[in-house]
Formats: structure tokens, sequence, C-alpha cells
């Protein structure tokens, strides 16, 4: 296995409030060949993106702070390009709605099978043209 | 008959009369709360596999549904039996405390629970009441029969009456908020605050005497005076997910006298700045951190030292081994220099390297207590600390325990005066394995050595594995299991958890990665591979293999560079504390307790879980609804009728409106007066001769009768069991639920002329019996009810199928169906050996069941009776 350069990589930012959710999403992205940043709180996470350029942003909703909606909006609106992937323990018809309606690229509700979301960042890698190991998590 | 019916409930006043069709609309309740209780609690248990990611949120989100429709389901039955049930109500209030206990972590401090635990009684399954730390040595000594120092643990209930006093509690909650602050001093003098007031709390007395009396237990065994204790540090986590190495305090060569005082000294240090800190860093919250206190014999070693199993900084290939003359804590603490001997990971661990230092003195125990350097003689000085054989021996046993706890280890061990190996402390290295691991999957198979077969079957848990093939056909063979052997077997079997701590790899010709088998072997981490179809063929009793789960090769012999793997996964999520936060959880809902009816605890006051809770109400419910319509006789409904058929059923129908033909009070019913559509189709299936003789099984209608008969028999033969099985029937409706053996199916149905109102709600929950078998068939009635169009929901052994708004006429071919069904999974439960089974009898059932569905004339009606079997009893 060649270590791609990072320009090929996936870079991509996850913010949770529950560290477990990124203490077990990292590894998993980072095994796919994601370059992968992981953020608790809102603000961290949104000073990041200001300085940096991220093809995705997995994001919670609900929050502490400024809540995932807004992140969303602030992703969008700032970096049209960057996918944003909604994951929610507080999953309705209307925040899935509402965050499509924002530019979400994907809503998933928690919890998920960790393979479905793989699946759905592989998906992005696609889209962009960068090269994801077809490696399955366990 | 009747009369004794009628006598069993003659304590049974009905206060009230309510109508039959009320209190029905409350049985029926019950048993849709029962259905979304016992799903719920599958799709919990379901995310303990790894699979998925969940958070705490859910964990809480999902507690307080479960409680909700437990209180709920009481209360229904409340109405349904006319009683207060008060004792039900106080277990599921206390299941529900239980569970809030653990979700606040105050479950960590149990209140429960010993506060001495003996080491021998000690598993991983302890690491709640013991920490990690005691919990890793437990599970050697007792699994793998290693060599530990004998002792007791002062567990964490111990630790919570410590801390309880209200000048040690109320100061705890502070140290998050001034982290917070980033108010280091502030922390500092909180710390030093907690610690001193520690000190000077008194044990509680009993904790005190229980205590003395464990120490005096084991120096009477251990020849009286003289006798010293390590008494060691064991908070949770320990050892665990972090390893808070050198944080916690550890007295060595204690006197019995003082080794309650140490106790406390050991639990302060917990309260010490610097693990406080630590701790804090790491985000452990203040409540799911407690203190359980190894007491174990001072083992005064001759030589002693620290194992790597992988050599931090060296090839994957070599594990290092440092050690001194005398105790071992001075190489813990890196307080003199040390040998090193470097080794290579596999049999016969050639030495690779050795450097030899200075030992010009050594720890001992100090006679006064506590412990002593002393001089070592200068000829000693420069002589290697251990012997080759001495190195053979640790580097064996470090191999089994690496294999045992699948990734990278440091091992404390001393060498005791006699000669014996002892294991102090196993450690994880959870630094080293993403790199070795990486080193692992980077390494391409092996092109020089033989390979025995590849790319055969399904990979279960990866990992490489090297040992000598141990065929097991029985449980004899399973009996006579050899440590380290690699197991090759026809067929997969959760009974092979018996032997999972000894066991390399596994290998077999069938079985599926889904199976029980597989769980378990994924939760020891044994490389596993099943459904080779030539494993038992190709590998023979005694030969010398290695398997790569991880390439999905076996090779001949052992293959140095494949076994240079190591055999981990790099996240262990069994480390986050949300997995053990649901699994404590778990602990106050899954279990049953309360299995057979028949018993003398199955009573209110024996509930331990919200299992326990509604399966006794689901019991009660059916039994309640009987006598109710008993009582309240033809003015409200029918009396229960029991069915009199060739299929010996022990069934009782309640008429709730034009489901049966003949007198009201006719204790009897037979089959041809069911006039109830969903019934009479149901057991149309049930006793379907011709399809029967189609089946390549040794399946006659006589032993399939008797499968039947057999369960109902004994059941019947206690009044108290009667009405277990219970039909509530109308014209277009039934609702039955079916016990046959502990396996439980609840049909209900509604079939009529109106296509919109029609459906079918079908479930099948095993029982007790051998966990694989039932989710197999599990699995088979699953493939059946999605061929006939039903949606299907499995979750474990539960099976949920819903069929809407078909047409009559195919609504009534389903329930025949469903008849034919049930009869036919009865059969098979002896019958299914594998898992490649399953896919099989689904389509001989549906194969058959087609057949003979296409002989059929559609137009027959409701009422047409079905033959009589063709070997009647």
């Amino acid at each position: 296995m060649t270590t791609p350069s990072d320009s090929s990589r996936l870079r991509l930012l996850i913010l949770d409030d529950e560290p477990i959710v990124c203490k077990r999403l990292k590894p998993a992205l980072q095994k796919l060949g994601c370059t992968v940043e992981t953020f608790t709180d809102s603000a961290s996470a949104l000073a990041r993106l200001g300085e940096s350029a991220f093809d995705l942003v997995i994001t919670d909703l609900k929050m502490e702070g400024l809540d995932g909606m807004k992140v969303l909006t602030e992703v969008k609106s700032s970096s049209p390009a960057t996918r944003v992937v909604v994951i929610t323990g507080f999953a309705t018809m209307e925040t899935a709605r509402e965050s499509y309606r924002q530019g979400a690229f994907d809503f998933i509700a928690k919890p998920f099978r960790l393979g479905d979301l793989l699946d759905c960042v592989r998906r992005i890698g696609s889209e962009l043209g960068k090269d994801l190991s077809q490696a399955t998590a366990k | 008959m009747r009369l004794a019916f009628g006598q069993r409930f003659a304590f049974w006043r009905p206060r009230s009369r309510l109508p039959f069709a009320v209190l029905f609309k409350k049985f029926q309740s019950i048993l849709d709360r029962n259905n979304h209780i016992l799903e719920k609690m599958a799709d919990m248990g379901d995310k303990l596999g790894g699979e998925y990611v969940f958070d705490r949120h859910y964990i809480e989100h999902s507690a307080e549904e479960l409680s909700d429709m437990v209180f709920k389901l009481v209360s229904d039955f409340s109405l349904l039996n006319r009683e207060k049930n008060s004792e039900l109500f106080i277990a599921s209030e206390t299941v529900r405390q239980g569970i809030a206990a653990e979700l606040s972590g105050k479950g960590l401090r149990r209140e429960l629970g010993p506060r001495i635990l003996p080491l021998a009684e000690i598993g991983l399954e302890h690491c709640d009441e013991v920490g990690s730390k005691l919990a890793n040595l437990g599970e050697i000594h007792n699994r793998l029969g290693l060599n530990v120092p004998e002792g007791f643990a002062i567990t964490t209930a111990a630790f919570a009456d410590l801390v309880a006093p209200s000048a040690i509690a109320e100061l705890l909650p502070q140290a998050a908020r001034l982290w917070q602050d980033r108010d280091e001093a502030g922390l500092r003098r909180l710390a030093a605050e907690v610690h001193q007031r520690i000190l000077v709390t008194p044990l509680p007395g009993s904790l005190a005497s229980a205590i003395d009396s464990a120490c005096r237990e084991l120096t009477k065994k251990h020849g009286g005076s003289g006798v010293r204790f390590a008494v060691r540090s064991s908070a949770t986590w320990e050892d665990g997910g972090s390893s808070f190495a050198g944080q916690h305090l550890t007295l060595l060569n204690v006197p019995p006298s003082q080794v309650a005082e140490a106790y406390r000294s050991v639990v302060a240090s917990l309260f010490s700045f610097a693990a406080w800190r630590y701790r804090l860093e790491r985000g452990y919250e203040e409540d799911e951190t407690a203190m359980a206190v190894g007491c174990q014999l001072l083992v005064e070693g001759t030589a002693s030292g620290v194992l790597h199993t992988c050599a931090p900084d060296r090839p994957s290939e070599s594990m290092v081994i440092e050690s001194i003359w005398g105790l071992c804590a001075p190489v813990v603490g890196g307080e003199c220099a040390t040998d090193a001997f470097i080794l290579d990971r596999i049999p016969p661990y050639r030495s690779l390297a050795t450097t030899l230092a200075a030992k010009t003195r050594q720890a001992t125990a100090d006679p006064r207590g506590g412990t002593c350097w002393q001089e070592v003689a200068t000829e000693r000085q420069h002589l290697p600390s251990l012997a080759p054989d001495q190195l053979q021996t640790l580097a064996e046993t470090a191999m089994t325990l690496e294999g045992f706890f699948k990734r990278p280890l440091q091992i404390e061990w001393t060498f005791a005066t006699g000669g014996d190996l002892t294991v102090l402390q196993v450690r994880p290295l959870s630094r080293w394995t993403s790199r070795l691991a990486e080193d692992g999957r980077d390494s391409a198979p092996q092109a020089d050595a033989t390979v025995v077969f590849a790319d055969r079957g399904v990979i279960v848990q990866c990992g490489v594995a090297t040992g000598r093939v141990v065929r097991v056909d029985s449980d004899r063979d399973l009996e006579r299991f050899p440590h380290g052997g690699i197991l090759v077997a026809r067929h997969t079997s959760p009974r092979y958890s018996a032997v999972m701590g000894k066991v390399r790899g596994i290998i077999t010709d069938f079985g599926s990665s889904a199976g029980h088998m597989a769980t378990i072997a994924r939760e020891f981490r044994v490389p596993t591979v099943v459904n080779t179809t030539i494993a038992t063929a190709a590998l023979h009793d005694g030969d010398r293999v290695t398997l790569d789960a991880t390439h999905n090769v076996v090779y001949e012999g052992e293959v140095a560079t494949v076994t240079g793997f190591i055999p981990i996964e790099e996240e262990i999520f069994e480390d986050s504390a949300e997995y053990r936060l649901l699994r404590r959880v778990l602990r106050h809902v899954t279990p049953l307790n309360l299995l057979a009816p028949q018993s003398e605890n199955f009573l209110p006051s024996a509930c331990r879980t919200y299992h326990d809770i509604t399966r006794y109400i689901h019991e009660k419910a059916v039994e309640a609804l009987i006598h109710l319509s008993d009582n309240h006789g033809a003015s409200h409904s029918s009396a229960p009728r029991k069915l009199t058929a060739e299929l010996p059923l022990g069934l009782l129908v309640i008429n709730a409106g034009d489901g049966l033909d003949g007198a009201a009070d006719d204790p009897e019913v037979s089959v041809e007066q069911v006039t109830s559509l969903p019934l009479a189709a149901l057991l149309a299936g049930l006793s379907t001769p011709g399809m029967w003789s189609t089946m390549p099984l040794s399946v006659n209608l006589n032993s399939f009768m008797a499968s039947f008969t057999r369960t109902f028999t004994t059941s019947l033969a206690g009044p108290k069991d009667i009405g277990r099985n219970l039909a509530v029937v109308m014209r277009n409706y039934l609702n039955i639920n079916l016990r046959l053996g502990y396996h439980f199916t609840t049909i209900d149905a509604y079939i009529a002329d109106n296509v919109n109102d029609n459906y079918i709600y079908f479930r099948f929950l095993g029982g007790v019996t051998e966990l694989i078998r039932r989710s197999r068939r599990a699995i088979c009635i699953a493939k059946v009810l999605e061929r006939y169009d039903f949606r299907v929901e499995t979750h474990g052994d539960i099976v949920l199928g819903r069929l809407k708004k078909q047409p009559a006429e195919r609504m009534r071919q389903r329930m025949t169906m469903l008849g034919a069904l049930l009869g036919f999974t009865r059969q098979l439960d002896a019958q299914m050996h594998s898992d490649s089974d399953v896919a099989h009898h689904a389509e001989v059932f549906i194969k058959a069941f087609d057949d003979h569905s296409a002989g059929d004339d559609h137009d027959h009606s409701v009422r047409q009776q079905p033959a009589p079997p063709a070997h009647s009893r």
C-alpha cells in the first residue's frame, strides 16, 4: 500500500460534542486514507474551518453552543464545495429536510453502522476523484 | 376439568365489570408493549456488537424509553388483572433506579455487592468491581492457569463507602470546575485536602473487619507469621482504556495488621494532584472513577522485571525483557540499571541481543516493613539475572498472554525463590499497536511458504495464529483442548466459548460470520475463518500451521514473517466508556431470571430485570384473559373452550364474537366448529398432511405430532400450566399466543373483505434453548416470511413479520402458510446443525408448501377442514 500524498487524500473534519463519536470515526476514516481532524466544540471547529480547506465536514446537529445547523450553513456559505454530512441522535423529518435544504450531502441518524458512514465517505471520495481504500472497517 | 379450572381462579373476584371488549383491548395493548420492549432490548443489544457508532445520548434515550414502556406495561396489566401489582411496580422502579445509578456513574460505586472478592473468583467481567488491573490478573490466573500472587480485592463498593461521607463527597465535584477554569493551584489545594480527609476518615467497621479476616485467612494458609502483602491500586480504567501507569500508589511488604491502613493510603492516591490531573486531562468523569485495591501476598523474587511483547523502537518480530535481581519495583520506577534481553517473538524464541548491566544493588523486603536496598555480591553484579530456561518460560508466557489479550503487552513478573514464574501485572500497550498493525497489513502474503489453502470461507476475526491443529468433534475434545491449539472443526458452535481462552485460532468447514461463535471469537479476538468447506479434510490433528486470518491463508508450519503480524485490531471498541456504560445498563435489562412458569420463583418479587417483568406479565396476561372470560361467562364472551383436534395443541379458544360454532357453554370445541377465518386457516396449515411427506428430513407426521405432544402433555400435567396457549377469535379476527416448548409465537390477524383492514402480525421469539440453533431458526423463519411477502425484521432470535392490505384469499393462504411453518420449524429445531442448513431448510419448506398449495383448490371455503393426519396417534 503506497501512502497517498496529502493532496490526494480526502481532508475531513469531524465535529461531535460526544468524544466517543470522534474516537470511533477517526481511526476508521484514517484507515480509508482520509486525513482526519476532530473537534468536540463548534467554536474551535469553525475556527479551524476558517483556517484550512476541508473536502468533507461530518457534524452533529445538537450541541452545546453553536449548533450543527449553523455550522452547516456557515460551511456552505464560506466554502460551497465542502460536503457536509449531518449525523444526529435527534433525527426527525423536519431536521432532515432542513439539513438537505441547507445543502447537506447526507443526513444520518445516530446510532448508525460504521460501515454505512464509510460508504457515504467513499461515495464522496469517488465524486471528488480521491482514491479511498476499499478496506472495510471492522 | 372445568371445575378445577374455576376453582383455581376462585380467589379472583371482579370488583367491577368492564366490558370484555375493553379488557381485551388492554390485553392487546399489553402484547403490543411487550413486543416493543423486546424489540428495544434487542436493538440495544445489537449496539454492543461493535458495528454501530452510538453515543451517550442513545443510551440515555433508550433507557428512558424502556422504563416508560415497562411502567405502562405494568399499568395496563393492573387494569387487566384488577390488582394493584405493587410488587411489579416496585420491581420496575428498582430496575429503573439501578439504570439511573449506572447513568449517573453511581453504578460504578455500587452500594450493592461484596466489599471483598478473592482473586480466585475474579475474571474480566468484574472490571467494574475490581478495576481492570485486578480483573486482568484474576482472568489470567483463573482462565489461563498462570501464577499470580494470591490475594483478594477490596472492591469499588468499599470505595463508595469510604468516600460517601459528605466531608469528602461534596468536594469531589469541584475538580471538574477547577479544571475547566484551568485553576491548577486550586486543583492542587483540592487534591491535598481530599487526600488528607481520606487518610483521616475511619474505615467503616464492617470493612475493617472484613479486610482483617481476609488477611488472617491468607496468613493462616501460608504458615502463620511472616506473611507480607503487596497493596496495589486498581482504579476503574487503570490498565484498561488508559494505563494510569505509575499514577497511583503501590505499597510493598505490608504486614497484615497494616493492610487496612495501606488500603486507605492507596485509595487516597487516587486524589493525588498528579493522578487527578491525569484523568481530567483524559476526560474521565469524576463519578466514573473508583478505586479498587488489590491485597496480594508479597512474592519475594530472586529476579524480576518487565517484559514488552513488542520491543519499542525495534522491528516488530522481537520482544524485550528488562530484568534485575530482587524485587520488581526498581525496574518500573526506573531506579537502576537493568539487563536487557531481546528475543524473537516466535518459538524457539532465539536470543537476538543481550546487554548486561552492573547490578550493584537490589530491592528487597525490609524486615521492618516496606522495601530497602541491598548490596549485590560483587561476583553476581555482572552475571545475567536470567538463565536461558527462564527466558524461555518468560517468552512462552508472554506470547500466551499476548495471544489472549490480542494486543502488545507490558508484563511485570518475578521468579519466586522456589523458581516459579509469577505474573504481577499485565498492561496493554495501545501506543504501539497502530504502528505494528500497519506493518502487518503492509506485508505481502508469503511467497515462499507452503500454502495449505487460501481464500476459502469467511474471515470472522483478523489476526495471525500459529500452533498445532486440534480437531474438535465432541465435548470431550473440548475438555481436553490444550492451550495454544488451533481449533479445527466441521461446524461453528457457541460451545467453543468454553475454550476461547486457550484457542489461538479457529478454522471450520461450515458456519457464518454472523453466528454466535463468531461473536464470541471476536469478543476474544481469536483469529477465525469459517465456512472454508475443506478445513477438516486439509488439516490434521497435530499439524503445525500458521493461520493468517488477515489475508485468509493457512500455511504449513510456522511462517516467521507472517507471525510478525500483531494479532490485534488497533481500536479496541470495548475500551470506550459508552460501551461499558451500555453493557452495565443492559445488565439491568436483558438477563432473564424467570424461566419456567411452573417454578416456585415465577413471582413478581423475583423480577430483577425488565426482561423478567415483561416475561412475567406476558405469561400472566394470557392467564388473566382466560379466567376473565371464564368468569364473565357468556354475558360478555364465551368461556374458554378447549380445542379438540388431532393436533394436541392444548389450545383454549375464547370466542369474542362469531368465531366458534356450537353451544357457548360447551367446554370443548372441535376444529369443525371453528368459524373464525384466520384460526381455521392457521389450523389447516398446522395439520396439512400432504407436505410433510415430501420432506427430505426424517419427518413423519407421527414424530412431528409427538414433538408437539411432548411439550403439552408435560405442561398440561400441572394445572398451573393450562392456558398458555390461547386464542381469542372473532369471525374475522384471531389473536393467538402459542408457547411451543420455550418458544413463543404471537399472531394477530384480521382478515375480511375490505382489503385495507387486513393485516397479519407475526412474532416469533426463541426461548432459553441453545443460542445458535435458536437464531438459525429465526433466520430460516425470516427467509420464508420474506418469500411470502411479509415485511420482516429480525433482532437476534426475535422475528417480526408484518403483512398488510392483501385480498382476503391471499391473507388466508398466508395464515395457512404460517400454520405449516410453525409445525415445520418446530420439527426443525433439532435438525439445524449449521448455518448452511438455514437456506436449505427454508427452500425445502417453500417448495413443499408451494407444491401443496398448487394442488390446492383455490376456491375452497374457510370452513373446509383439513384431512385427518396420515398417522394419527
